[in-house]
């Protein structure tokens, strides 16, 4: 609550120090608000006693845990932006601005509790993207992904704000509560549930779908991901992705859990083409960049998992998901625009002998790569972990020996990364790397290697 | 602090030593890494000295020795399940041994790496975290545990393969690892049904504690894995499916025909001390697999396939024979050899008797000494002249009277020589296959008889390589600069060869030592297989 006053009132904060040239400050206040916002998050923890504004949002624990990994990993990306924008554009303060009102919408989208709140999070959100996305207003590539990006999303809202009103027609309500008490109501009384609702349903559930990316509606994110200024692309695939998720579970975990018979076995065969569609055209990728955004597809298929299984541990495993894939994904790309500065290009062949010359980065690289392709000791693996255990309670059987497969065609891909950097040698300058890249691949990695070892480390906050 | 815990742990001490070392101070990295595994030998040969051989352990958690119990990963994950994972580290006969073939199969390769000269700093810390690994995945009593230890050694192997290894190196790193990360991997959705399925008979909690997974009385009623359920999974038996996947992950390991393909790939771009460790320890971890967990766990599923698995092992002993019959290179022709010599342990396992699977645990430990002499004797020439072509040298006898001296050894012992360890490993072996007809039924006599054929073949391989190589004029295709190159053994290398080349003979004159150790375990093992 407190957070997403503070986040608002940073946000048009940072547009005055921008008006009067206070270009040094805006990182440092940034990252200071944002402290702030992620104390008051945590501050909330467990005092949740119900909705509030006119039962309008609700800051419970799944709230406070969402809110608290987004406005932690965009602090980590803010971090490293520090004299990334200045190189784009003379109006630095801006984009400060409109991340943080992004932020605001994802921190609606993570504790909404009726419906119009979830289209206006989703809304803040996505305009605020659409522009972060054509930043480079120069850069043809930048254009088109902000075109398509606008496009596409405008449709997928479309959907969202169609199931949205069809829902009404049926349920009278906008309220999550209340659509759900109808849904129960119906159900033990035998009513018929109007047809209404059951195309309200698969509206919303495509208009989720294309938010976060899920086949057959992710083809807008490889080119708005490969278009975007990098650092963009790290908080859309990110950030963006960790709420998207968040509002998903919320909408049906509470809201639709009465019709699961009736939704899972849709969102089944979008996780099952989302799996294999991300992971078998990464493996067809030669620049890193692209990679990463196709991978980033096969891991909304996993993180679908918890919605396909809802159970108890649903939420949390969401949670630990996307800790672990939000903390690999950022130094995947800081690594990324460090090597785009320093040599321009992003393919496999531009990671040629980093081992050697940058053990350092080399190394937190590797755990980054580890940790998506879910090996032992990393994050990825308990978040994996958490996942199939899930589905396999709930006897899910061939889903997870299809994703058990995905696993391992993915080793392909992000091993290549690794069989760069240490197998093949090359004449190679050592690349510089700013203290603030240091501090943040340090946090990462630390992170991604302690929940691995020690994943009690992570109280279940939810 | 458990003294197991100290030889699990005190090698990625080692290994930490040498990462922050400075780099002026390279040179005396390997001296860390040596100093790490004599300490491991001291430890183990302790832990030998004071191992109790009366007690089983086994499915009985109180004979267990050594044990470690501290509770790990204690997650509230919602609702009323609880994730309880231990770090639970534990010992009996079926492990024991392991421990100081794994510390003393670890020196020698430490001993072998003095050839390493790039990149000293990451060989080391690899290879102690691959010593750390291997030390777990014999030592853990939980599944979890052995599950992280398992896949823990796979990386290292990929990165010590990848980066110090032959031409091919990135293509024989990455097939090994994809193999062995292909089994795994469903093994890992086994583990977790296991753990839905079974729970703790004390705190209710569901648990990956192996010992409470071998007691049927711990199986939830009508879990997917309970014995009596009957539940199907993707139309098989759910307790025979999971069997075989296990079975499928260790066997990758062993090797068997037809999943070995990864081995003479790896062993050919491995750096010597690497095909020392994988021909030498990782290959006993698939057969200490197959015992510790298939058969424990699974033992009616493991007699319903008993039939297929001495199969396998038979094809596997024959077929490897075969192959290394026709190869050209003499690492390909050692790495084939393992692929036979592992067969031998399939089919002891198999037959379920005590003679057959003291066999088979003597053959992987005598395996485990002669395959590290053979490829260490191998690396000796290859690191001298860069090549291992048979037919490039003849007549080493008279140019290298030591090397030759140490291969007939590590020949005559390998094809089953009596009075070395391989004879009685395979003698026993064979006696449990040809007993099994008459006591259990579970393997045919011919197997036993298919078994005995590859001992003529590796008979045939192995001294028609002596007389290739080493007897007759002395001729090398790198004529007079590979006759200067060529020096007889250094005393290093003798330090390395003459503990192997004595194990050897004392675990064939005196077997007792190992046996006795084992047999508890053994015929405790026999009796949860086969009540």
């Amino acid at each position: 609550m407190n957070a997403l006053i503070t986040i608002s009132v940073l946000a048009v904060l940072v547009l005055y120090l921008g008006l009067y040239k206070a270009n040094k400050a805006l990182l440092p206040v940034t990252l200071l608000g944002l402290a702030v916002a992620l104390f008051f998050t945590i501050n909330h923890w467990n005092v949740f006693t119900g909705p509030t504004f006119n039962d309008m949002m609700s800051y419970d624990n799944f709230a406070v845990a969402f809110s608290g990994i987004t406005i932690t990993s965009t602090m980590l990306i803010l971090l490293l932006s520090k004299g990334y924008f200045e190189k784009i554009s003379d109006h630095v303060a801006e984009y400060y601005s409109i991340i943080l009102f992004s932020l605001a919408g994802i921190l609606v989208m993570v504790s909404y509790h009726n419906m119009t709140m979830l289209f206006i999070g989703i809304e803040i959100m996505s305009v605020s993207l659409y522009i972060l996305a054509g930043i480079r207003k120069q850069d043809f590539a930048s254009n088109e992904a902000a075109l398509k990006y606008f496009l596409m999303g405008a449709f997928s809202t479309g959907f969202l704000l169609f199931g949205v009103a069809l829902i009404y027609g049926a349920a009278h309500s906008f309220d999550l509560e209340a659509i759900k008490m109808h849904l129960e109501t119906n159900l033990q009384t035998g009513q018929a549930i109007s047809p209404l609702f059951y195309t309200g349903v698969v509206l919303m559930a495509v208009g989720m779908a294309f938010k976060v990316g899920a086949a057959p509606f992710h083809f807008w994110t490889p080119d708005v991901y490969e278009g975007s200024p990098s650092l963009i692309t790290a908080f859309m695939s990110t950030v963006v992705k960790t709420a998207g998720f968040a509002a998903f579970l919320r909408l049906f975990a509470t809201c639709f859990y009465p019709l699961h018979d009736f939704w899972m076995p849709v969102i089944l065969v979008i996780t099952i083409i989302t799996l294999f569609a991300g992971n078998i055209t990464a493996l067809y990728q030669n620049n890193f960049k692209r990679m990463l955004a196709w991978s980033s597809i096969s891991h909304a298929g996993y993180m679908l998992f918890a919605i396909v299984s809802l159970g108890s541990e649903a939420s949390y495993g969401v949670f630990v998901y996307a800790i672990a894939y939000s903390a690999a994904s950022i130094i995947a790309f800081a690594g990324l625009v460090l090597m785009q500065a320093n040599t321009g290009s992003d393919s496999f062949d531009s990671f040629n002998g980093l081992g050697r010359k940058n053990p350092f980065l080399a190394f937190t690289l590797t755990v980054a790569m580890l940790s998506l392709a879910g090996i032992p000791l990393t994050a990825g693996f308990i978040g994996k972990f958490i996942m199939f255990s899930n589905a396999l309670s709930s006897m899910h059987t061939w889903l997870v020996v299809l994703a058990v497969i995905n696993a391992v065609i993915s080793i392909f891909y992000y091993f290549r990364v690794i069989v760069a950097m240490y197998f093949k040698d090359a004449e190679r300058a050592e690349l510089e790397i700013p203290l603030n890249f240091k501090v943040v691949l340090a946090i990462s990695v630390v992170a991604t290697i302690l929940i691995g070892i020690w994943p009690a480390f992570l109280p279940n906050v939810i | 602090m458990n003294l197991l815990s100290v030889l699990v742990f005190s090698p990625l001490v080692a290994g930490l030593i040498v990462l922050v070392l400075p780099a002026s101070l390279q040179s005396r990295y390997k001296y860390v890494a040596l100093a790490a595994t004599i300490l491991q030998v001291l430890l183990s040969v302790l832990v030998w000295v004071r191992f109790n051989p009366s007690l089983g352990g086994v499915n009985n958690e109180h004979t267990l020795q050594f044990a470690e119990k501290l509770s790990w990963i204690q997650l509230n994950v919602g609702g009323d399940s609880r994730l309880q994972i231990d770090y639970f580290l534990a010992i009996d006969g079926l492990s024991m041994p392991f421990l100081l073939l794994t510390s003393l199969v670890m020196f020698v390769a430490v001993l072998s790496s003095w050839e390493i000269t790039t990149n000293l700093k990451g060989y080391f810390a690899l290879f102690m975290l691959l010593d750390t690994a291997v030390m777990g995945v014999f030592t853990a009593m939980d599944f979890f545990l052995f599950y992280l230890f398992y896949e823990l050694m796979l990386l290292p192997i990929y990165f010590l393969i990848g980066m110090w290894g032959g031409v091919k190196r990135e293509y024989a790193a990455i097939k090994f690892f994809l193999y062995t990360l292909f089994g795994s991997v469903f093994m890992l959705l086994i583990m977790v049904g296991l753990y839905f399925s079974v729970q703790d008979p004390l705190t209710g909690d569901h648990t990956f504690n192996m010992v409470h997974m071998m007691n049927p009385a711990n199986y939830v009623d009508g879990s997917l894995f309970a014995k009596f359920s009957g539940q199907l999974l993707l139309g098989i038996p759910a307790r025979s499916l999971a069997f075989i996947v296990l079975f499928v992950a260790f066997a990758i390991k062993v090797p068997i025909v037809p999943l070995h393909t990864w081995l003479p790939d790896a062993h050919v771009e491995a750096p010597t001390p690497v095909s020392i460790v994988l021909a030498g320890i990782l290959l006993k971890v698939g057969g200490y697999g197959v015992i510790r967990i298939c058969y424990s766990i699974f033992p009616e599923a493991a007699l319903g396939y008993a039939w297929w698995i001495g199969l396998i092992g038979v094809v596997s002993i024959i077929y490897g024979a075969l192959n290394a019959l026709a190869q050209r290179d003499l690492k390909r022709l050692v790495a084939y050899s393992s692929v036979s010599h592992m067969g031998f342990v399939l089919l002891g396992i198999a037959s379920v008797t005590a003679e057959g699977i003291s066999g088979a645990m003597m053959q992987m430990i005598s395996h485990g000494f002669l395959s590290v002499m053979l490829f260490f004797l191998v690396g000796v020439i290859y690191t001298r002249v860069h090549d291992r072509e048979i037919a490039n040298f003849r007549g080493l006898s008279q140019l290298m009277p030591q090397y030759t001296f140490f291969i007939m050894v590590a020949f005559f012992a390998s094809l089953g020589l009596p009075g070395f360890s391989a004879f009685i490993a395979e003698a026993f072996s064979l006696t449990g296959a040809f007993k099994s007809a008459g006591v259990n039924g579970l393997i045919p006599r011919w197997m036993a008889l298919g078994g005995s054929v590859g001992i003529l073949l590796s008979a045939a391989y192995l001294l028609w390589t002596l007389q290739r190589m080493f007897f007759g004029q002395l001729r090398l295709s790198g004529g007079e600069p590979w006759r200067l190159l060529l020096t007889d053994v250094t005393i290093r290398e003798k330090i390395a060869l003459v503990p192997l080349a004595a194990m050897a003979l004392l675990l064939g004159i005196l077997p007792g030592v190992v046996f006795t150790q084992i047999n508890t375990s053994v015929l405790d093992l026999v009796k949860l297989v086969n009540p």
